[in-house]
C-alpha cells in the first residue's frame, strides 16, 4: 500500500498518542485539518493493510507488577521449528526470533522475550522450557533501560 | 485528599484488568470507540476514558497508540547490535547510543563467560545498509569497537505485551 501524505499525517499522530475524547477521530481530524469520515476511512484502510498492528494500550509489563526478560538458546539446526513451537505456546512470549551474528559467530540462535506475573513464576517457566526441550535457556534480564520507545520517523522514507 | 488513589496506585484493580484484556488487541475503529467498549463491559463512555487516562498516569500503559508495522512502511533495514562496553563506561555509552534517532531500544543486560556483550541496541532504518551506517557512527562516537550485529533470519512470534 502506497501511503499518501494524508495517511502519513494520520499515522504519525496514531503512533504518538490517540485522543481520549468521546469522538477521537473528530479530534484528530480537527487537528490535521481533515474530515472525520476521511480520517476514519484512512485509518481503517491502514489497519486492513496491516500498516499498524493494533490501536490500543501499549502495556508496561513492569509497571503492571509483572516481570519480563530476554532469553537466548542454542538450538541444534534440525530442532529449531519444534523448539520454537514449544516456546510460542506460552502466552507470556511476545517475541521470538531466529538470529544470526553477521560479523561474528555467537553462541545462541533462538531469542525470545517472556513475561510472567512475578520472578519466581518466570524462573519456573524457564525451567519448564529447559525440561521440555532438554536445552539450556540463558536468561538476560534488563539491568538498565536507556531507551524504550518504538516510534518511527514516518516521513524520512520520502 | 487523595489518599485512596495514592494507596492503590501500584495495584491494578479488577475493572482495569478487565478493560485492558478487552482492548489489548485493539479498540474498534468506529466514531465512538470508548462508548462501544463501555457497552460491552457495562461501563459508561466517561469511565472508559478516565480509566485509560488513569492507566497512562500510573504508567501501566506506556502509550495509547498504534503499533506501526515498520516493515510495511518501508523501514526494511533492522538490526539488533550488541556491544561489549567496559562497566565503568556503560552509563555514558548507553546515553550516547540512546541519542541516535534510529536506535529504538537501548538496554544493559548481564554478561556470562560465553556472552561478553552487555549493551543491547535495536536499530531501524529505511534504506538498505542504513543500520550498518548508523552502527559505524555509533562506534565512532563511543569508541566501542567490540560488537556483533544480529540479524533476524526468521520471526516465529511477534505480539504486543498481553496480560
Amino acid at each position: 500500500m502506497e501511503l499518501t501524505r494524508e495517511d502519513k499525517k494520520i499515522l504519525h499522530r496514531l503512533q504518538s498518542n490517540f485522543p481520549l475524547t468521546p469522538h477521537p477521530f473528530r479530534t484528530l481530524a480537527e487537528e490535521l485539518g481533515l474530515e472525520e469520515s476521511e480520517v476514519l476511512r484512512r485509518t481503517r484502510a491502514m489497519a486492513e493493510k496491516g500498516i499498524f498492528r493494533r490501536l490500543g494500550p501499549i502495556i508496561d509489563t513492569h509497571e503492571m507488577g509483572n516481570t519480563a526478560s530476554l532469553m537466548a538458546m542454542r538450538v541444534p539446526e534440525g530442532r529449531i521449528e519444534e523448539v520454537s513451537r514449544t516456546i510460542n505456546a506460552y502466552t507470556g512470549v511476545s517475541h521470538n526470533y531466529l538470529r544470526k551474528g553477521k560479523n561474528k559467530e555467537i553462541p545462541y540462535n533462538v531469542w525470545f522475550t517472556m513475561s510472567a506475573p512475578n520472578k519466581q513464576e518466570l524462573v519456573r517457566l524457564i525451567k519448564e522450557i529447559e525440561e521440555k526441550t532438554g536445552l539450556e535457556v540463558r536468561n538476560l534480564p534488563t539491568t538498565k533501560k536507556f531507551k524504550i520507545g518504538v516510534k518511527f520517523n514516518i516521513y524520512s522514507g520520502e | 485528599m487523595n489518599i485512596e488513589k495514592v494507596v492503590t496506585s501500584k495495584t491494578t484493580d479488577q475493572v482495569d484488568i478487565k478493560l485492558l484484556k478487552h482492548i489489548q488487541d485493539g479498540i474498534p475503529l468506529v466514531e465512538r470507540p470508548y462508548k462501544e467498549i463501555g457497552e460491552a463491559l457495562g461501563m459508561t463512555e466517561e469511565e472508559v476514558i478516565s480509566r485509560i487516562k488513569g492507566l497512562l498516569e500510573t504508567k501501566k500503559v506506556r502509550r495509547f497508540a498504534a503499533s506501526v508495522a515498520h516493515r510495511k512502511i518501508g523501514i526494511n533495514s533492522n538490526a539488533m547490535c550488541v556491544w561489549r562496553v567496559p562497566s565503568d563506561r556503560v552509563e555514558a555509552v548507553g546515553k550516547v547510543m540512546a541519542g541516535f534517532p534510529e536506535v529504538t531500544h537501548c538496554y544493559e543486560r548481564p554478561t556470562f563467560p560465553d556472552w561478553p556483550y552487555n549493551l543491547f541496541t535495536m536499530i531501524h532504518g529505511y534504506a538498505d545498509g542504513e543500520c550498518e551506517r548508523v552502527i559505524e557512527e555509533m562506534q565512532e562516537k563511543t569508541g566501542v569497537k567490540d560488537y556483533v550485529i544480529l540479524y533476524s533470519e526468521k520471526e516465529f512470534k511477534k505480539t504486543g505485551t498481553r496480560i
